[in-house]
């Protein structure tokens, strides 16, 4: 258990979850995304998975949500009371434009039936997590493509996920704001411990945030390579211009670059 | 109060130039008054009978809006229905669509025979006349949710219920108000042609009119049966910037 | 695209609507009601004997005769002889040529169950669907009131209503509804309205004045054509029956044969089709005083004897 302390001082525990993934198959109707893919997840690790286009990334974090069900294989939560606890980051922000950025961030809460007050309340703090809380009373409309990317964020993190799913959630941001929020997702996963599973197509991203960082192949047979990441566990931007992480990088890329 | 008239301004000229236009072809004589009257004389009956015209406005109006807000509610409540699953919707879409093609003109007869002379009948005609756009829009809308959105609500258990009303139908929202807009419109249309069969309102004032060869007063009454769609329009509008200003780009700018 | 061709494209549309507006080689008889015995003599008339070459147009509810005859859409119309004195009060120059019907077949019909005695009885309890801006309507209003009955739009043809509902009247024509509604199983008492006075000659071919002044020779060869065609209709009306059966379908074969007869004492005159001046002065002072028009136009400018 990882005890924490939230912006206004609530105290919170997450614990991450661990996965287990054996061959897991999918397809859609004649196509196989998935083929046979075996993984392990550890309690509170932050994983990246990269891949070329059409490995069945995104599919396998669909599958891990339970939004998709595998055609074969199976896939064990444990502890395993984690439906409400996992979070989804999706590309876009996929905020509900009708509603204020308080009320966005809430929306989870709202959908599990938690009262008013404890969910606006703890709204409250994850928008002060991801350094929202000027702009609670706004509409989407009215934010930049960063900020409703925090509030998807601060969404997220409103019922204390003990997994975090997210699909590419910076590839369509500018570089900066893109920079800014890997620190920040990386600080909030230090303080909660929650389990992140990150898909990207970067491969600097996963290298600057990930602990574990898997290449799939290109047609969803399995993994490619399986790399622990040796870099500290404080990582700031200095990082990205550091030997260590060219060296980790290159190993990424060799694989990326054999799967076309 | 001045911004407003302002905007209806460059609407208001085609119409000015128009009615002038109109005035002078009928007195140079390059249009027969008794084809069509010179915007002077509609005007003068306007004046003349106006106690007739806006009694037999006030009958059309009732009509048509208490039509308007049937199919309104009918119309959202059978598109919710329609959207709940693909089953349903072919099973009964294609009856909806009945609801655009029969011909008014041709069931009238029967309306008369159900509903009887009077204000039911004319209720009944807008109301037919004007269902099928609220329900096709509300169902377009209901039925183009964004599909992250529906994955994020699956994701934390949301009940069916709690997702129509707390998402799809908010997001439907712009669309619903495109069907009412139209609807508005064709009410109105329908409560003059169930006039011509079940009597009384504008609708009956036209039809006699007619008989008396009374163009002028014809066009008075149509004039104002257009009036009154312009209002309900309005009325939509009002409605639509209400609900979309913080957040609907066809409200923004 | 270059600007006159562009101009030229915009024109054609135009021009090919207005081409279709104007002359056109065939003389069209539009009708104000569907094709039944009560045009008989129009469509046994032998135009071509008279070097005309006509089309007859069938109407419905609501056709606008009296509209096309002005606008030029029509060179000759059917309407009814207090029609052509609202028109004419409008500014539209319509000028009489042949009333076929003597006598007016205009009438209310009733269930004969109801035992009624006369039109004030209709207008005592019940509905009535009447047109209610003809000027007969007005003159009910103003002889019986309208304060014990319910008045309704004419139902313009479609009997439904009156076979549904036995306290039901409606305005007919004795040479059409009445029939109909017997062949349907419901007995009627038909009243003509020309029992209170007002006998408008009915079934009237008219023309506009200025066609009369352009092509004088070309109407007068109408109207003797129209003439003969009636004559020969009261006589022998199988033939046109089948033409306008053929049209119209919906009243059978055996009702057109039976009408055809029952209509011939309205029709029957001295010669076929004539009018005089004091019907259309007696008619015009009727209007005059419903208030249907500002003043009683001359008869000679009603009508014209051909």
């Amino acid at each position: 258990m990882t005890e924490a302390k939230t912006a206004s001082g609530l105290s919170i525990e997450t614990s991450g979850v661990a996965l287990r993934l054996q061959r897991v198959r999918r397809a859609f109707d004649d196509l196989v995304v998935i083929s046979d893919l075996t993984l392990n997840v550890d309690a509170g690790e932050f994983l990246a998975i990269l891949g070329p286009s059409g490995c069945g990334k995104s599919t396998l974090l669909r599958i891990i949500a339970g939004l998709v069900t595998p055609d074969g294989g199976t896939l064990n939560i444990t502890p395993t009371d984690t439906k409400f606890q996992t979070a989804y980051v999706f590309q876009d922000a996929h905020l509900l434009p009708w509603r204020t950025v308080l009320e966005n961030a809430a929306l989870p809460l709202e959908l599990m039936g938690v009262e008013r007050a404890e969910r606006i309340a703890r709204a409250n703090d994850t928008l002060a997590e991801v350094g929202l809380s000027e702009a609670k009373s706004r509409y989407p409309a009215q934010l930049s493509g960063g900020m409703r990317m925090r509030v998807s964020l601060a969404r997220a993190l409103v019922t204390q996920p003990r997994l975090l799913l997210l699909d590419e959630p910076f590839a369509a941001l500018d570089e900066i704001t893109r920079f800014r929020l890997d620190v920040r997702l990386r600080d909030l996963w230090i303080e909660r411990g929650m389990t992140v599973i990150f898909v990207t197509h970067s491969i600097t991203e996963a290298a600057f945030l990930a602990d574990r960082a898997i290449v799939l192949t290109r047609k969803g047979g399995g993994v490619k390579l399986d790399r622990r990441l040796d870099l500290p566990r404080i990582r700031n931007n200095e990082l990205r211009v550091s030997p260590q992480l060219a060296h980790e990088m290159q190993a990424l890329l060799a694989a990326m670059e054999e799967e076309g | 109060m001045w911004k407003t008239l302002q905007k209806a301004v460059p609407a208001a000229i085609p119409f000015l130039i128009v009615t002038l236009a109109m005035e002078w072809l009928v007195r140079a004589g390059w249009i027969k008054a008794f084809l069509v009257p010179p915007p002077s004389a509609v005007f003068e009956t306007m004046v003349r009978d106006w106690r007739e015209l806006f009694a037999a406005l006030a009958r059309t109006s009732s009509a048509a809006l208490i039509g308007f807000a049937l199919s309104a509610l009918g119309g959202i409540a059978i598109a919710v229905f329609l959207s709940s699953s693909r089953a349903i919707q072919q099973a009964f879409y294609p009856y909806a669509v009945f609801f655009q093609t029969v011909p008014i003109i041709a069931i009238a007869p029967l309306l008369v025979i159900w509903f009887g002379y009077g204000m039911r009948t004319v209720v009944a005609s807008a109301f037919i006349v004007s269902i099928f756009p609220v329900i096709a829009n509300t169902l377009t809308g209901l039925l183009s949710t964004d599909p992250a959105l529906r994955d994020l609500f699956r994701l934390y258990g949301a009940s069916p219920s709690a997702t129509l009303w707390k998402l799809r139908f908010p997001a439907a929202l712009p669309q619903i108000l495109t069907g009412l807009r139209i609807a508005g419109g064709l009410a109105v249309i329908g409560a003059i042609v169930g006039e011509f069969i079940g009597g009384q309102g504008l609708g009956s004032v036209v039809d006699v009119a007619r008989t008396q060869q009374r163009t002028d007063k014809v066009f008075a009454a149509v004039l104002l049966a257009s009036l009154l769609g312009l209002a309900l329009f309005g009325f939509i509008n009002i409605l639509s910037h209400v609900a979309l200003r913080r957040w609907h780009a066809s409200e923004q700018n | 695209m270059n600007l006159p061709r562009r101009t030229f494209l915009k024109i054609l549309p135009a021009a090919g609507l207005l081409a279709a507006c104007g002359k056109s080689s065939k003389i069209r008889l539009a009708l104000n009601w569907k094709p039944d015995p009560e045009f008989g003599g129009f469509y046994g008339a032998d135009y071509a004997k008279h070097g005309l070459d006509v089309e007859i147009l069938p109407g419905g509810s609501g056709t606008p005769t009296v509209q096309m005859i002005g606008a030029g859409s029509a060179e000759f119309g059917i309407i009814q002889a207090d029609e052509l004195l609202l028109a004419r009060a409008q500014g539209n120059d319509v000028v009489a040529l042949f009333a076929a019907f003597q006598s007016s077949p205009l009438a209310i019909m009733a269930h004969a169950s109801r035992r009624l005695e006369s039109i004030g009885d209709v207008l005592k309890s019940g509905t009535l669907a009447i047109e209610s801006g003809l000027p007969y309507a007005r003159l009910l209003k103003k002889k019986f009131g309208f304060d014990h009955v319910k008045v309704v739009p004419s139902p313009g043809g479609d009997l439904s209503a009156f076979l549904n509902d036995q306290n039901f009247a409606q305005q007919c024509f004795v040479t059409d509804e009445p029939l109909q509604a017997k062949h349907k199983g419901v007995d009627v008492k038909v009243f003509p309205v020309s029992d209170i006075g007002y006998n408008p000659y009915t079934t009237v071919m008219a023309t506009s004045g200025d066609l009369l002044r352009k092509n004088p020779d070309m109407v007068k060869n109408m109207v003797a054509a129209v003439r003969e065609g009636w004559r020969e209709y009261l006589d022998n009306p199988s033939s046109a029956n089948e033409k306008m059966h053929a049209i119209n379908p919906s009243m059978e074969a055996a009702s057109y044969a039976e009408i055809a007869g029952a209509q011939k004492v309205l029709i029957e005159a001295n010669p076929l089709g004539k009018m005089t001046t004091e019907r259309w002065d007696t008619l015009a002072a009727e209007l005059k005083e419903l208030g249907d028009i500002p003043q009683a136009p001359p008869a000679d400018q009603c009508f014209r004897d051909l």
